[in-house]
């Protein structure tokens, strides 16, 4: 009567056996990761396929026509426009000038509180907790104070320069100034985390190395450079190439300090982008500006992972 | 009463009752829920308007319509309606527009026609007649002055002058700028009328004041400014004032009502628009120092005005009414409002043409016939005389002229005279589905020269140079 049963059983439900051939073990890992790949292909994969070939065609988002094939004779059209553009280069170099100035200051300011926070000194965690505190903030929060501390009428900065100078202090009045005032902003936000790198390549230096540097009656800049230094310098590296990357494409910070201005002279490559698609309804330049853009980052994200991968060789 | 007729009334009466009940219960029962979502940037004119839907209003049909308002912070509104209608995602049933915008999505087909639901409907025909013209031809028909309507007014504005009767009105200063420009300081409404651009820019100049300097019967605080108005990079936060100029002097902004001959090269940057930019150019300097960054934008104007650190400002009436309140404005008590000024003519009367501010509400053409019955009662309800007569109560505009025309308009705010006073002087933007490429072009240019970058001319050579080619792509210029 049981086999007969099963038997039945088995005949009654064909889809039971599909079950069971899927469920096998050497298919169930792809079925576990398959939601995700599909997600990650509907949310990811396929708008940025999308933008891709938009980039190839005649089309404003703004208008009722179909995008329009630009030709096989004629399709890189768009990347031409958009490189052949004096305002894309004016961009790059505002881009170039923000990365330079905010990562070179979050490294000697990170740095230095690294060195700082590598001994032990009274309320050290507290004041580690509060140094900290900036990169944890939204950047909509870190924009709108700093737009605050530069406002030339009851901004703290223009309030401590009157003290000395009688008069209020436009920062944002200007190109250099408004550069310096996202810089700093910037730099305040992310000097934190490069210290965090850095501190985790300083308390993982040896004592003994120290000790034995002391015998020998070291000078400080020696032991920095032999001791120290080898041990931090891929984790700095590390922080220079991820700040950089993200440095790059910085679009909040600059929109709501300065929305790209005075004129156009705060307009990063991120915020041209936004605007191009956003403000003129380019979608096909911004698509194409999109994946110049993308092609940098790429570009220093392989740089990254070299470094990341040279640096889990040496450990 | 014998038992027998006791037993009928008591079972008369319950049935009655019952049937009463239960007539209740199915009318409820078929009541549809129904909730028109609207778009609508985040202000007072539009939190008003909410808080009366939600406390007020009963539909007709006996449905239960919620009107649900989506509040969006301004300077992203436009971003993030064109977003919404360009998605598809058919979410709004009815969107508040800024008058510009009527062009691109009524194009881009997502705002409804409105016109078989005006010609079947007497009581929206009505509500025609009572709208002020300019607003009609502003906020309903597209295109611009055709009879085709799409919108009606949620809330109307313009542009008043806000000032400091303290100060305009302090006999020391009067006596001061009587003797410096041999001009009447104003300080009533009526003397206002008689302000033109010359005098403004006395004024700014006059009252700059340092920290320390006498002000009135008293001493400066803080550095102290004669006048400020719009000077700001974002949305149209510099090209509603500089527009205005603009038109007084004689001059124009590509007219889509020429199409296709009227040409950008020529008339942008014609000589009597670059010496109305650079008439507008040269008063920024007797503002606080935020217009040297190009941030003066019209929230800096109201927050410097009421902050206490300007005598007079040019801004939105929709702005005005944080200025009377004690726990937001210094100055709650010190402020008066007068008609803005203007550029004088020949016969000594002022232009005073503006730039007309406020939005129509629209419906949008995905609504089936019930939720188009629907959101037009609420159109009805929200523009009928009572609504209208507590909106203006509550501090903002009606553009009905039955409401303009009431006693008690211009007295329940102090800006409304000159909101009625002008509003037959307003005129618009470009109203085609390329103006927001025109105006963020625009607004960079202007800000290139509020900021010192370049001249006037060099602005308006670049604004023209790009308004001819964009327009010619556009097939509006042949």
């Amino acid at each position: 009567m049981t086999t007969l049963n099963s038997n039945a059983t088995e005949q009654q439900s064909p889809t039971f056996g599909f079950w069971v051939w899927l469920m096998a073990p050497e298919r169930r890992g792809a079925l576990l990761i398959t939601p995700a790949i599909v997600l990650l292909f509907a949310m990811n994969i396929l708008p940025l396929m999308w933008s891709f070939g938009l980039s190839f065609f005649r089309y404003r988002a703004n208008r009722l026509n179909p995008p329009e094939f630009l030709g096989w004779d004629n399709m890189f059209r768009n990347y031409e426009k958009v490189t052949s553009s004096s305002a894309i280069w004016d961009s790059f170099q505002t881009t170039a000038i923000i990365v330079a100035g905010s990562v070179t200051l979050q490294v000697i300011i990170g740095f230095l509180l690294a060195l700082m926070f590598a001994r032990e000194f009274p309320f050290r965690k507290i004041l580690l907790s509060m140094v900290l505190t900036p990169m944890m903030l939204s950047f909509v929060a870190v924009g709108v104070f700093f737009k605050f501390f530069y406002e030339p009428s009851f901004g703290l900065l223009s309030q401590a320069i009157r003290v000395f100078t009688g008069e209020p202090y436009i920062l944002l009045g200007t190109k250099w100034g408004s550069i310096w005032g996202i810089i700093i902003a910037d730099a305040w936000m992310w000097s934190p985390f490069v210290m965090l790198l850095v501190l985790a390549g300083l308390v993982s230096v040896p004592k003994y190395l120290y000790e034995a540097a002391d015998i020998d009656r070291a000078s400080w800049f020696r032991r920095f450079r032999t001791i120290t230094f080898p041990y931090i310098k891929s984790l700095l590296l590390l922080a220079v190439l991820f700040r950089t990357i993200e440095t790059f494409k910085l679009f909040d910070l600059v929109y709501i300090i300065t929305e790209g201005g005075p004129g156009s002279a705060t307009e990063t490559l991120s915020v041209y982008v936004y605007r191009q698609g956003f403000q003129y309804f380019r979608t096909s330049d911004a698509s194409a500006l999109g994946y110049i853009l993308l092609f940098v980052v790429i570009v220093l994200t392989n740089l990254y992972l070299y470094v990341v991968n040279r640096r889990s060789e040496e450990l | 009463m014998s038992f027998i007729s006791k037993t009928m009334s008591a079972v008369a009466a319950g049935g009655i009752a019952l049937s009463a009940l239960t007539g209740m219960s199915m009318s409820s029962a078929l009541a549809k829920d129904i909730v028109i979502k609207m778009a609508a940037p985040d202000w007072g004119p539009t939190r008003l308007m909410q808080d009366m839907a939600t406390k007020q209003y009963k539909a007709k049909s006996g449905n239960n319509v919620t009107l649900e308002i989506d509040f969006i912070p301004w300077p992203s509104f436009y971003e993030r309606v064109a977003a919404s209608l360009s998605s598809g995602e058919k979410k709004y049933q009815m969107v508040v527009s800024d008058s510009q915008w009527l062009g691109a999505f009524i194009e881009g087909g997502h705002f409804a026609k409105l016109n078989t639901y005006i010609d079947a409907d007497p009581e929206l025909q009505a509500l025609m007649k009572d709208l002020h013209p300019a607003l009609i031809k502003a906020y309903s028909t597209y295109p611009t002055g055709a009879d085709a309507y799409y919108g009606f007014p949620q809330m109307p504005d313009s542009y008043p002058t806000w000032y400091r009767k303290d100060l305009f009105c302090n006999a020391k200063e009067q006596a001061a700028y009587k003797a410096k420009y041999s001009r009447t300081l104003p300080c009533t409404y009526d003397d206002w009328k008689d302000v033109d651009w010359k005098d403004w820019k006395n004024i700014g100049s006059f009252f700059v004041r340092a920290k320390g300097e006498a002000l009135g019967d008293g001493v400066a605080e803080n550095d102290f400014y004669g006048t400020a108005y719009q000077a700001g990079k974002g949305y149209d936060f510099s090209s509603c004032q500089i527009n205005s100029f603009i038109w007084q002097w004689g001059g124009d902004i590509w007219d889509e009502k020429n199409e296709p001959t009227g040409q950008a090269e020529g008339v942008v940057n014609s000589p009597s628009n670059v010496e109305a930019f650079q008439a507008y150019l040269d008063i920024l300097p007797n503002s606080p120092p935020i217009w040297k960054t190009g941030q003066m934008d019209i929230f800096a104007v109201q927050d410097q005005f009421m902050q206490g650190n300007v005598a007079a400002v040019i801004d939105w009436a929709g702005l005005a009414d944080p200025v009377l309140d004690a726990s937001k404005s210094k100055v709650h008590d010190k402020v008066a409002f007068a008609l803005n000024p203007g550029k004088r003519r020949a016969d000594g009367s002022i232009n005073r043409v503006a730039q007309i501010g406020g939005q129509p509400f629209v419906l949008t053409t995905w609504n089936d016939d019930e939720v188009m019955k629907e959101a037009l009662d609420i159109v009805k309800w929200f523009l009928s005389t009572p609504v209208q007569k507590q909106f203006v109560e509550g501090g903002f505009l009606s553009g009905l002229q039955s409401v303009m025309a009431w006693d008690g308009h211009d007295a329940a705010r102090p800006w409304n005279r000159a909101h009625r006073e002008v509003i037959g002087e307003l005129k618009d933007f470009w109203r085609i589905p390329e103006f927001f490429e025109l105006l963020t072009q625009q607004q960079q240019e202007f800000d290139k020269a509020i900021t010192g970058q370049i001249s006037a001319k060099e602005a308006l050579d670049n604004i023209a140079e790009f308004q001819q080619s964009l327009l010619e792509d556009a097939g509006r210029i042949k």
